[in-house]
Order: C-alpha cells, then sequence, then structure tokens
C-alpha cells in the first residue's frame, strides 16, 4: 500500500501548499508514490486514515490545538510545512503585545465575546503544541526541499535539512555579499536549503527558515560599524521573521547559543 | 627567440590580444571563460566578448576551483529500479579560463597534490587535463591580499600561458605545448626583446612592493608556529566572534573538502549522487550516524581550519595551503578569518621544532584501483538479526572476486537513492568471494540495509584504510579488548588469528569482551567456540543486567577484567593489545593495559571518524593532521597517543 499523505492548514496564507499545487506535472508523479488523500487546496475528497500529516499554519485558538492534537494521534509522521507551521512566522510579529489589545485592535468592538473563533491566544509554531517528526522551513517553502522530503519519506529514509547558514548557499552561487552594498542580511545566522535565492536576487535574508545560531552581541555591533549599518536596519530586519531573536519590546536578545538546534 | 627563466615569451598589442580572445570564444570546442565585473566584484563567467574581460581586476569572488570542483556536481546518475544500473557522470566540455592569478594557478597545484595523487579523483583529472589556463600578472592588487608574503604573487609554473601588462602591450610567457600552438593558431604576435623581458622582470617585482597586508611570519615557519601554539587562547578568543556561516571556507581556493549526498527524482526512478562543497567550519562536518559530532565546539573548528592550512597539509604534502589570495577577509563579516592576523598575532609567541606531531605517515600506500567513487555491484547472500540494533550481513561482491580486505579495513557500503556508510568488514582474510559486515541501525544507510533482503543489490567501495599488521603480531601474546560493538571489527581479526592455519604463528590469546547488557552481546556463540580453541582464553563481561535477563557471567565494566589477567603468563614486551570500542572506552582500557606493563608500540587501536571519500579527499575523517580513513582506522597507539584530537 502506497504512503497516504494528507495536507491540512490553520493560520496562514496557504502559499506553501499553493507550492506544491504548482508542482503541475510533477503532482502526477508525486501520486504515483504516495496516495494524497486530502488536500483542499486541490481536491474534495477527504479521508481521515493517513500516514503523514502536513500541516501548515500557525495556531493561535484553543480550537486548533484541540484540531492538531486529533491530527497527531491519527498520523505516524507529522511534517510542519512552511514558517508558519515551523516557528510561527509571520504570526509571531503579533505576539510583541498582550493579545487582547491586538483582538481589540483588529475587531475592534465587534460582538465576539464567547465565539471560539475569535477566542485567540499568542501565536504558537506547531511544535509548540505537538511533536513535530519533520520540518519544512521557508515563506514560501521551496519546491525542491519538499520534493526531498517527500521522495525520502517514501523511500524510508530520514530527509536531510540543512544545518548551515544561507552563506553556504549564497557563496556558492557567488554573489557579491549583500553586507557590501550596506543591507542588513540575516543569511550568515539563518538556516540554509532554499538556495539562496533572497540575496541571489539582490535581497537581503530575512531567515524565514529559522535562526541557526544567535550571534555573539559584540559581533554584531562589529559588523554594523564595519558595514556602517544602523541598529535599526537590524532591527527591521528582524522583526518579520525573527521576533524571538530581536523583540522589540525587551531589545537585543542576541546571545550565542553553543549548539544549533 | 627571447626566453624568460627558458620560457618562450611573446608580445602581443591589446587589440591583438582582444583579437586573440575572440577567436577562442569563435572556436566552438572549448568554453571560453574569463575575469569580468559582477556588480561591483569581479567573477570567472562565460565571455561572449574580449570587451568584458576586465585584466585589471583585484580578486574574483570565487577562485578558478568552481571549473575543477564544481560548487554542485554530479558524480553518478542511476536508476533506482533496475538495480546497478550506473552510469558515470559526463565532465564537461573542454574549456579556456582567461585572467587566472599566479596565487589561483598555485592553489590549483596544490590541489593537484590532493587530488591526483595515488588515489585519484577522476572528475578533477578529467577537467584539469581538458582545461587551458591563460594568467596574468596582477595589475591592481586586492586590499584583503598578502600574496606576496606567501610568494604566490608571482608563478613559474602551472599555466598554458601567462599574460603581463607592459602598459601599452602585454607579453605572453608560454607555459606549454598547448599554450603555444593555440597562440600560433590565434594570435598575431612579435618576439619579446631583451628591453621587454627585463620590463617584465620590473613589473613583477613592482607587484611585489604594492602589497599593504604582510606576514610577520615567514610562510615556511607556520608549521613550527601553530606546532607550539594549539593551545594557545587566541583561537577559542577570536572564534567567539565567529557566525559559524561557513563564508571563509566556500570561497577559499585551498579548502576543496566536500559532502557527497543522493538525490532522487520525485517518481522515485531516477537519481543521482551530487557532490558539494563541504566546510570544516561547519558543526555537522564531523557528524557521524550515531549523531556523535566530533569538532563540535567553534573554537576547535575555527582552530582547525588554520593547523589544516597551516601545519596539516604542509606536513603531508609540503606546502603552506594558504596562498594569500585575501578572499576569506573580504568574505568573514566580523573580519576574524584572514590567516595573515592571525598568524600575525602568534608571531611573537614560540615556534616548536616537532611540526609534524600532529601527523603520521601512511603506513602502506593503496595503489590505484579504478575509479574511486563509483562502487562495486555487490549482492547480500544472507541477512541475520542478531539484536534489537545489529544486523548480520554476508555480501558477495558480483565479479565472485574475494574482496581481498585485511582484518580492521573497512568497505563503503552504497545504497542508491540513500547514500554510504562506512562499514568495518567483520570477517577474516579469506578466498572466498563473500565478507560479512554487521551493522548498528543508526543512519539512513544502516535503517535502509535493515530492510533489505538476500538478492538485494549493493554498491561497495574498498577495502579502504589500513588494517592490522598481522605479520607483525606473530610469535606474540594477543590481548584482544572488544567493547560494545567494537567486537565487529575485532571478529576479523579473531577469525584470522584463531584460522587453523594462523593460530600457530600467534602465542596464547585472550579476548576480553564487554557488552552493556545481555541482549546486546554479539557472537556469543562464536565466543563459545573461540574459548574452545588450545590457549584461547575468553572473557565477557555486561555493564548491567537488567530484570529478566538470564545471566550467569561477570557484571561490571571491560575494565574489571584486567586484574583477572595472570601477569606472571605475559611477557608484557612480547604481548599485542588490541583495543576496540566506543571512544570512552579508550582511555580506561588503555591506562589498565599500561598498568600490565604493555608498551605503547605494543598497543593498537581502531577508531571511528566520518569516513566519507575513504580516499584522503573530502576532509572529514580526520584526526589533527592525520586522515582516518588513510593511516587509520588502525592505528598504533604510539603514533597517535599525543594528537589532541584522538581521544577527547
Amino acid at each position: 500500500m502506497k504512503t497516504r499523505v494528507a495536507f491540512f492548514d490553520f493560520s496562514s496564507c496557504e502559499g506553501c501548499q499553493l507550492q506544491i499545487a504548482n508542482l503541475e506535472e510533477e503532482i502526477l508523479d508525486l501520486i504515483e508514490i504516495v496516495d494524497v488523500v486530502s488536500f483542499r487546496e486541490v481536491m474534495k475528497e477527504h479521508s481521515n486514515e493517513y500516514d503523514i500529516a502536513v500541516i501548515e499554519g500557525s495556531i493561535m485558538r484553543p480550537m486548533d490545538e484541540h484540531r492538531l492534537r486529533k491530527i497527531r494521534s491519527r498520523c505516524k509522521i507529522l511534517v510542519a510545512l512552511g514558517a508558519c507551521a515551523t516557528t510561527g512566522g509571520i504570526n509571531k510579529i503579533r505576539n510583541q503585545w498582550p493579545v487582547e489589545n491586538v483582538i481589540k485592535e483588529v475587531y475592534k468592538d465587534a460582538d465576539i465575546k464567547d465565539n471560539e473563533f475569535f477566542n485567540a491566544f499568542q501565536t504558537k509554531a506547531v511544535n509548540e503544541v505537538i511533536p513535530v517528526d519533520y520540518y519544512i522551513h521557508g515563506c514560501p517553502i521551496n519546491r525542491d526541499e519538499f520534493k526531498h522530503v517527500i521522495t525520502s519519506l517514501a523511500l524510508g529514509k530520514k530527509p536531510v535539512i540543512p544545518t548551515y547558514p544561507v552563506c553556504v548557499e549564497c557563496k556558492k552561487n557567488e554573489n557579491v555579499c549583500l553586507f557590501e552594498l550596506g543591507k542588513y542580511c540575516l543569511g550568515p545566522i539563518t538556516r540554509a536549503g532554499c538556495n539562496a535565492i533572497c540575496p541571489t536576487n539582490g535581497s537581503p535574508c530575512d531567515g524565514c527558515r529559522g535562526i541557526l545560531s544567535k550571534p555573539d552581541v559584540e559581533c554584531v555591533m562589529e559588523i554594523l560599524q564595519r558595514y556602517d549599518l544602523t541598529y535599526e536596519e537590524l532591527k527591521s530586519r528582524c522583526t518579520l521573521y525573527n521576533t524571538n531573536v530581536f523583540n522589540p519590546k525587551d531589545g537585543m536578545t542576541l546571545v550565542r547559543r553553543s549548539k544549533n538546534d | 627567440m627571447t626566453q624568460s627563466h627558458s620560457k618562450i615569451v611573446k608580445i602581443i598589442t591589446k587589440k591583438d590580444l582582444d583579437t586573440f580572445v575572440n577567436n577562442l570564444i569563435k572556436n566552438e570546442k572549448h568554453n571560453v571563460v574569463g575575469v569580468k565585473t559582477k556588480g561591483i566584484k569581479f567573477v570567472f563567467g562565460p565571455l561572449e566578448n574580449a570587451s568584458e574581460l576586465r585584466l585589471d581586476y583585484d580578486v574574483t569572488i570565487l577562485p578558478p576551483k568552481k571549473y575543477f570542483l564544481p560548487p554542485y556536481e554530479t558524480l553518478m546518475d542511476f536508476s533506482l529500479n533496475k538495480p546497478f544500473n550506473v552510469k558515470e557522470s559526463d565532465v564537461a566540455k573542454p574549456r579556456i579560463i582567461i585572467g587566472v592569478h599566479p596565487y589561483d594557478i598555485i592553489a590549483l597545484e596544490q590541489t593537484d597534490k590532493v587530488y591526483l595523487d595515488s588515489q585519484k579523483d577522476d572528475f578533477y583529472k578529467k577537467r584539469r587535463d581538458n582545461t587551458i589556463i591563460i594568467g596574468v600578472d596582477i595589475q591592481k592588487v586586492s586590499e584583503n591580499s598578502f600574496a606576496a608574503s606567501m610568494k604566490t604573487h608571482v608563478t613559474e609554473s602551472g599555466f598554458d600561458l601567462m599574460l603581463t601588462y607592459l602598459g601599452d602591450k602585454y607579453a605572453v610567457t608560454i607555459g606549454s605545448e598547448k599554450g603555444k600552438k593555440l597562440l600560433e593558431k590565434y594570435a598575431k604576435m612579435i618576439s619579446a626583446t631583451e628591453v621587454d623581458i627585463k620590463k617584465i622582470e620590473e613589473v613583477r617585482k613592482n607587484i611585489a612592493l604594492q602589497f599593504k597586508k604582510k606576514l610577520k611570519v615567514d610562510k615556511e615557519e607556520w608549521s613550527s608556529v601553530l606546532a607550539a601554539n594549539y593551545d594557545h587562547p587566541i583561537w577559542e578568543k577570536r572564534s567567539q566572534k565567529c557566525m559559524e556561516c561557513g563564508s571563509c571556507t566556500m570561497v577559499c581556493p585551498t579548502c576543496f573538502c566536500y559532502d557527497v549526498k543522493d538525490e532522487v527524482s520525485i517518481d522515485l526512478k531516477e537519481g543521482s549522487r551530487i557532490r558539494t562543497w563541504d566546510g570544516c567550519l561547519l558543526r555537522d562536518f564531523t557528524l557521524i550516524g550515531s549523531g556523535e559530532v566530533f569538532r563540535d565546539d567553534i573554537g576547535k573548528r575555527y582552530r582547525h581550519r588554520f593547523y589544516r592550512k597551516g601545519n596539516y597539509l604542509p606536513e603531508r604534502y609540503g606546502f603552506v595551503a594558504c596562498v594569500g589570495c585575501g578572499r576569506c577577509g573580504i568574505a568573514c563579516l566580523p573580519d576574524i578569518a584572514d590567516p595573515c592576523d592571525v598568524i600575525n598575532d602568534l608571531s611573537h609567541f614560540e615556534r616548536s621544532e616537532n611540526t609534524g606531531k600532529f601527523f603520521i605517515k601512511q603506513k602502506t600506500e593503496v595503489a590505484e584501483k579504478g575509479t574511486i567513487h563509483i562502487p562495486q555491484s555487490a549482492t547480500i547472500k544472507r541477512t541475520e538479526r542478531l539484536t534489537e540494533m545489529e544486523m548480520f550481513f554476508e555480501i558477495e561482491l558480483d565479479d565472485k572476486k574475494p574482496l581481498g580486505h585485511i582484518p580492521g579495513q573497512f568497505v563503503e557500503v552504497s545504497i542508491f537513492g540513500v547514500g554510504e556508510a562506512p562499514i568495518s568488514v567483520s570477517s577474516g582474510p579469506s578466498s572466498s568471494s563473500s565478507f560479512e559486515i554487521v551493522v548498528r541501525r543508526v543512519g539512513n544507510v544502516t535503517s535502509r540495509l535493515f530492510r533489505m533482503k538476500p538478492g538485494d543489490k549493493l554498491g561497495i567501495r574498498g577495502p579502504l584504510g589500513n588494517g592490522f599488521d598481522v605479520k607483525s603480531f606473530e610469535k606474540k601474546h594477543l590481548l584482544l579488548s572488544a567493547g560494545g560493538i567494537g567486537i565487529i571489527p575485532m571478529r576479523s581479526l579473531i577469525q584470522y588469528v584463531v584460522d587453523d592455519e594462523n593460530r600457530k604463528k600467534y602465542k596464547d590469546i585472550t579476548i576480553l569482551y564487554g557488552a552493556k547488557q545481555p541482549s546486546e552481546a554479539l557472537f556469543i556463540e562464536e565466543f563459545e567456540d573461540w574459548c574452545k580453541i588450545d590457549d584461547v582464553k575468553c572473557e565477557l563481561t555486561v555493564d548491567q543486567c537488567v530484570e529478566g535477563d538470564c545471566w550467569t557471567g561477570c557484571t561490571g565494566l571491560i575494565t574489571t577484567l584486567y586484574p583477572k589477567i595472570k601477569l606472571d603468563r605475559y611477557d608484557s614486551e612480547n604481548t599485542v593489545a588490541i583495543v576496540i570500542g566506543p571512544p570512552i572506552m579508550y582511555r580506561y582500557v588503555i591506562k589498565c593495559l599500561e598498568t600490565l606493563g604493555i608498551p605503547a608500540k605494543n598497543i593498537f587501536v581502531s577508531l571511528e571518524r566520518r569516513m566519507k571519500c575513504g580516499v584522503g579527499k573530502c576532509g572529514h575523517c580526520q584526526i589533527n593532521g592525520v586522515y582516518v580513513c588513510k593511516e587509520g582506522p588502525v592505528f598504533n597507539y604510539n603514533d597517535i597517543k599525543d594528537l589532541p584530537e584522538a581521544f577527547e
């Protein structure tokens, strides 16, 4: 029997599933090697019997947690898909304010009391609720990495997700370092696997694939000085995906970690 | 004809040089690449017209190593459905590289020493053979470069043609027959005069004066400075700023370590084995299947990079593996990567005469054996589940020839689409076409092996590495200590020495084996058989028993067995002790052996590291300057006891 795969979405733009839908004719190869039993974006059938659950999106409400736990209990392997699921992604931007203030800001005076759909808590990544077996990072994901993970799981091997930073891939692409162009790039501390797509196209890395190691504060300050960059630039670069590295409320939380996680 | 250092020199006008380059571009046989701009920087890239060529560049982002060891390279393609349908990858068509600076040419000559040794890298060799190098003397010195201090700012060899800018024209020094022919075929030129030759020398002398960055320590002294300062606080201190980004290794012309991984198509029908650049600064560089990382601390990885360049490779090959191009200094954001700064910081500290203390000479030079990357086809004959975690395989090479190994050697087991893993051979040498391995399920390859059945196909490379010199053990007492899965490679030695034919060559044999618990003890039946052989004494102990274990033997660590050894039976000088076990075991067992009076030179160990290529190229298995895949895995303890990374 072929491995059964189901896709689920939580708080997200569903853009990572769209990346999979965008595999186009390769989708046909994909359904040759696995049975896709649930994939709201491309099919209406659904089954609760599956081996691999692929989760896109962050967890924002008690009802999400409940649904996620159910999925976990039904699957053998759980894969977090995309930044919202793997790190919390841009949904975590709002964690810098108390959740009550966020709800107030968005819904103003609408009557949402006792409505579980609006009963939000601070954004969580999937692994803050249940154990995750494999991660497909990125905003959006890299389709090649998705294919690598799916083929690996179909072959029964552990997918290899890079533990080295974007700089490695960026250097292999022989890009002009963006620091030398006066841009603050998170490439040196962000997990590779995207083939350095942003720096290769002239945009600094925003760290969507997650931070590998937090550098020494003194070192960061020196770099800012060496490349004539400001603290503000570093701050703005970190707010999109990495408020856990740089928290505007608490200021700099860059502390070296001895080991990668 | 005028000559400089016995080389023929021609003169070509700037206009005629353009015509020459354009003629080369039109010549379809070769890809013509040269230095051109990329934004504010320079790179080597395909040339469409001579006008793109920037011979006045300072330094390129990447060195030309990318044309010989590409960042991503397909070593072979394979089919997953038809086992062992492997196609060796085609190597790119012939290429002409225009504008290579002398330091990069010297870096390629260094790479040759590593990649074209007795175990040649076929892909690298093909590219070297079909590439023509047109060098150019430096016109603008890069701010970060210290090539003059490294004496790599000029070169007399390694090029087919070398251009030197003489203000209004170029001098072309002919370095090879290939270069000469190319020039004759496509260029209009005249012979150089005595004045021109003098001018070339002046230009080269003048280049040396333009370097702002200078070494305070001659490159010949690097090895001795590093040998004396291994524990200097500089490594820890400087590495605190390291972001572990690996950029310094990627852009370095003499960092040529690599990783290999298998990729498969989404329909799971086809796959490729890809080689890609790896760097010793990255944490997973030394990660092995069981999850152990041998150089976990960034300070140690940072130090390793400099020692490889300034001590390990110099001791092995005779060259300092830094050409002073300064690329790492440019790429490193916190500016800690530049070897010139590091060596200068150490300049007023001591030197050590014992420069070779991190390196041992390989015992036997391995003969060339066809291609180093393509495995031989083999078939699983028999499998047996030994324990929860270990499985036994009998494997036969499809050419029906014996593996030809000696005890202690290993093979790279290859499963297409999954990868390769180094596995010790567990059977003794034999004339049979099959051999045996036992694997513990830890990584992808071993997990996949667990699901394989008799008749399934595998790839085998090897035998690899240095095994036990069984001849030198003759007429000696043997004391064999195996801990955990160390019994697996030890079995290859035991089978050899207890063999009817060989038994009489050795005096009495003691086999000590410590397993974690009864359920993990391997080869128990064989162990009992060994006990029955004359003058073979076996002791088995388990660290602990858990409830339900049926165990009447010893309990306790393997170290508890040594006091039982009757010393008077052992003439310690005439005892050879062999130890194979987990890293933690060595220190304690060796202490016991020393207590028994067995000298270090009589002790042999087998060490585990990440043996990826198996042929001393990829760099992953290094213990200081030693390659475990070549000089090991079997070592004389005396040779490695002072290597700081051996028993950490």
